[in-house]
């Protein structure tokens, strides 16, 4: 099983030139803001039926039925608004030490594909990511993968409604996971 | 006295006195002799039976450094192998989990039965015709020697160590809290988080053996993000088990630790269910059944009592650790409930666990910082609540009362060092009721 799969979503036409630049900033601002540690920003910019989805990964046999993923299995993040808001809550208490001295952030978004969806309020968006965290002397911490996205438009303005997140780590070379993807 | 009969490791650690020297955590001759005298000696975790349900059913894991493959027979049985090949050392399985009926080698074709049989090879009338010493039987994948506990699956390479059950010795009475708490048993679901920690294995082995020391401190942020505001132990109602290196910290008043699940469905749970564990464990194990506590079965398989969360500690260099991380549940219970906790483990005891994001930095900063050549010199303080009385009678093992202290994490240094001096298991000394048997 790879991280994802080259099938194109049944839509109902392209999007156009505006939707795709809209949606590349909606996502490059999101990562900008991750960067910047503004954490109570970034829950604004989610759904409140939000699925913030980073499924564990484990190697099986290309014979295997079982899948190297599925939502039954453990995840990294598995997570609704609300337990968003404790993570987010977690930061700010002023007493979260592996943050202080604070970790500095990189997230570099690309490979960004818009489709359309059966509902017109909603796109689903794919794109790839690297994730850069260093902190104190020289901690690194490298991650790279992929997302598969759902955004939808609340009020005019984009949301984030679902997020999958696959790594290609099967392990994670991190102490721990301290960042948001 | 020669280097041999010198109690070498012993002077590492002062049991009565409360020092340890900070050499046991990066010097690369002793974690050479830990993957001897500790890893190659005694039961290691391995798996759960629910993993390797079905014939055919394997997973792949470590005993120390040494690569094993864990299997359900075609009989039924379960084995525990060396995952290499005795050809020429290659890997004979990749995955980390699934079904087969062989573990064949990519470098040459050997392949090999769910018991570790050498079954055949390509080209293998060279082998028949030509061949010396060349005898099937003996080519097989190395065995170790399996023991169970109520679903969990143990293994050791050595022929000498004591039964299962006697290694556990007192520790077992605890163990049920975990495994036996409910008459359909228990299951691991929804496979492994794996992460890699720049730090000594002991650290957080010693962590889960008895330090409830760091919880209201380290992890106050994780638990105002709850609701709450930072832990308080009791010292009157909470204690420290040791026995033969294995250690378990714990309040006396149980259900605080469920609460970390944050999910209404699992407390409910568990409180509609204490009457059936109090019947099947009685009135002392019910009370402490879902309290706050941490658990190290020697020498690194931990466990969160109450937060279903289980792991091990790979060694992998002085410096170097992997947590494997299993979520453990009720087989009967609901599977809403089954869910939620696995998301409850997830959320607090993984490498994004609002709790465990905590524990990794202490670890491996602590690791790094004892190998300054100055810093190396002053020994480090573990004399924390030994003066402590012991623990009520009812209570199997060495008990201390009070969770906050340091009685346990030497009692696990006293085993390991008891292991590192001794040459064998008849040399290794009995440290159950150690403190009463001195007197």
């Amino acid at each position: 099983m790879t991280i994802t799969d080259s099938r194109q979503p049944a839509a109902a036409g392209a999007p156009d030139a505006d939707l795709i630049r809209e949606v590349e900033q909606f996502l490059y601002r999101e990562a900008r803001i991750l960067d910047a540690e503004e954490l109570e920003e970034w829950l604004t910019m989610l759904t409140d039926d939000i699925h913030y989805w980073m499924p564990s990964i484990q190697n099986r046999y290309r014979k295997d039925k079982q899948p190297a993923f599925s939502e039954e299995t453990v995840a990294l993040f598995e997570e609704d608004m609300d337990s968003l808001k404790i993570r987010v809550r977690r930061f700010y208490t002023g007493f979260a030490w592996p943050e202080d001295p604070p970790t500095r952030h990189c997230h570099i978004i690309t490979n960004i594909e818009v489709a359309l969806t059966d509902n017109p309020d909603e796109y689903r968006v794919y794109s790839a990511f690297l994730n850069h965290r260093s902190r104190l002397e020289k901690d690194e911490d490298w991650m790279v993968g992929r997302r598969e996205d759902l955004l939808r438009r609340v009020g005019g303005e984009l949301k984030l409604a679902r997020r999958k997140i696959v790594t290609t780590q099967s392990t994670v070379l991190a102490k721990n996971l301290s960042a948001f993807l | 006295m020669g280097e041999a009969g010198r109690k070498k490791y012993a002077d590492y650690i002062d049991v009565e006195e409360g020092w340890v020297d900070r050499r046991i955590f990066w010097d690369q001759e002793i974690y050479d002799r830990e993957l001897e005298q500790v890893f190659a000696r005694s039961w290691l975790f391995v798996g759960h039976e629910s993993q390797i349900a079905k014939p055919g059913d394997f997973l792949t894991t470590y005993m120390g450094q040494d690569a094993v493959i864990l299997s359900r027979r075609k009989d039924g049985g379960i084995g525990v192998f060396l995952n290499s090949c005795p050809h020429r050392g290659n890997r004979v399985c990749f995955a980390d989990a699934g079904n087969t009926r062989q573990f064949v080698c990519n470098y040459h074709g050997w392949s090999f039965g769910n018991g570790g049989e050498l079954l055949g090879m390509h080209e293998e009338y060279v082998y028949r015709e030509a061949s010396k010493n060349f005898d099937k039987q003996k080519l097989g994948l190395v065995q170790a020697r399996v023991g169970t506990y109520k679903g969990l699956i143990f293994a050791t390479f050595d022929p000498d160590a004591p039964e299962l059950l006697d290694y556990m010795g007192d520790f077992a009475w605890y163990l049920d809290m975990l495994v036996d708490a409910d008459e359909g048993g228990t299951e691991v679901i929804g496979g492994a988080v794996r992460n890699v920690l720049n730090c000594n294995w002991k650290f957080p082995a010693e962590n889960f053996h008895g330090d409830a020391y760091h919880v209201g401190w380290n992890h106050l942020a994780g638990s105002m993000a709850f609701g709450g505001s930072g832990f308080k132990a009791d010292q009157n109602s909470s204690f420290q088990m040791n026995s033969n290196g294995h250690g378990w910290e714990t309040a006396m008043g149980g259900g605080a630790m469920i609460t970390a699940h944050n999910s209404g469905p699992v407390l409910e749970y568990v409180l509609e269910n204490l009457p059936n564990i109090e019947k099947r464990l009685g009135k002392e194990r019910a009370e402490i059944y879902g309290a706050i506590s941490s658990v190290t079965m020697f020498p690194n398989f931990s466990f969160l009592p109450g937060l279903n969360a289980i792991r091990v500690w790979q060694p992998k260099g002085p410096a170097k650790t992997e947590i494997w991380a299993w979520v453990l549940v009720n087989k009967n219970a609901p599977d809403t409930v089954k869910q939620d906790m696995r998301r409850g483990v997830m959320r607090t005891f993984s490498p994004g666990g609002m709790l465990e994001m905590d524990d990794g930095e202490n670890w491996e900063n602590a690791t790094l910082s004892n190998a300054g050549v100055v810093t190396r010199r002053q020994k480090l303080y573990y004399g924390m609540n030994l003066n402590a009385p012991e623990g009520p009678d009812y209570l199997p093992g060495n008990v201390r009362m009070g969770q906050i202290g340091d009685n346990n994490q030497l009692a696990m240094y006293q085993r390991w060092a008891d292991l590192m001096d001794a040459p064998g298991w008849g040399d290794v000394p009995d440290r159950r009721q150690a403190k009463k048997a001195a007197e």
